[in-house]
């Protein structure tokens, strides 16, 4: 009895969780890069909407932001530290306020979202101004290695 | 939640059991969604129509390369479709065909196809070429929405002629 239902809820919890946490590759390194990428890219998307005052437009990159968030602290597992990544091991030693850093981004983009929603412009402008201190620095600046030269930052796709 | 208990005393240990395995990868693997795995795709889904949507407004406005992000977005949100059609999860709400579960190796290799055209119209856009990229867009509602929706997808009440999908 106990062995079945082992079974049926690891058959559920593969189903659930660990599917919709991969990416594809095996490989949480390339994996997260991969997705930071893709959130750095509705970044500049949503800078460049902003300046041609396509406020609604943003919605679509922030609610991305918005997901993508939600699998940040899935890639990254304990021991995933390789020369190829920019993590540092305070993310492990201090595991709770990188989650809370990454719940941080999740409820900024939504915010975001909706005020774009809104079509509310003042709003979004306010929230695009602050986003790349409270919402990426919040966790860059304790969790990542500085890129090799730090540029004023002007996000790339 | 007790009551839960009550009437499942026997899974509880597995469960238990189950939580520590959890635990001990690392992951907190089920926070990553709501516990409603149907509004979680719905949610996931529309977010692929907003996307689609923006591709097709980058393209008209002539900035293929633009399309990049969206199709880059649709791509890593593909990876978490068939993962959030656990069995059971049919409810009336849902838009899911039952034919999901009967066939479900078809709706797999559905969910890859999008995946597949989804890159392939990312690919066109970073060379940013124009022509490819449109061409590629043109045959995308068919080849990578359509694979799935058609089979596996209630239609909607009243096929509109092209919706303008909400960025929501």
């Amino acid at each position: 009895m106990i062995i079945g239902s082992l079974i049926a809820l690891a058959g559920a919890g593969c189903a659930s969780g660990q599917k919709a946490a991969m990416i594809g590759s095996g490989d949480p390194v390339a994996d997260r890069q991969r997705l930071m990428k893709n959130n750095g890219a509705n970044w500049a998307d949503i800078q460049n909407k902003v300046k041609a005052g396509n406020i609604e437009g943003v919605a679509v990159n922030a609610e991305a932001l918005a997901l993508h968030a939600q699998r940040i602290t899935l890639l990254f597992p304990e021991g995933s530290l390789t020369d190829k990544s920019k993590a540092k091991p305070e993310i492990w030693q201090r595991w709770p306020e990188f989650q809370a850093a990454a719940k941080n981004l999740e409820n900024r983009a939504g915010t975001l979202r909706d005020q774009a929603v809104a079509k509310d412009a003042a709003a979004v402008q306010t929230t695009v101004t602050t986003f790349g201190r409270d919402a990426c620095g919040t966790c860059h600046t304790p969790f990542r290695v500085p890129p090799l030269q730090q540029q004023p930052a002007q996000p790339r796709s | 939640m007790t009551l839960r208990h009550v009437k499942t005393g026997i899974v509880l240990g597995s469960l238990v059991a189950l939580g520590l395995a959890s635990s001990a990868t690392g992951q907190s693997a089920t926070k990553i969604w709501s516990s409603d795995p149907v509004a979680d795709r719905q949610r996931l889904m529309k977010l692929n129509g907003a996307s689609w949507a923006d591709a097709q407004a980058k393209l008209k406005a002539g900035n293929a390369e633009a399309v990049a992000v969206n199709a880059e977005t649709m791509l890593l949100i593909a990876t978490q479709i068939a993962a959030l059609f656990p069995e059971g999860s049919l409810t009336d709400k849902s838009k899911a065909k039952p034919e999901i579960w009967q066939k479900w190796p078809e709706f797999e290799s559905a969910v890859k196809t999008y995946g597949m055209q989804a890159e392939k119209l990312r690919d066109a856009a970073r060379s940013k070429d124009q022509a490819a990229t449109e061409a590629v867009a043109k045959e995308f509602g068919r080849q990578a929405c359509g694979t799935c929706h058609t089979p596996f997808r209630v239609p909607p009440p009243q096929q509109q002629a092209p919706p303008q999908p909400q960025p929501r």
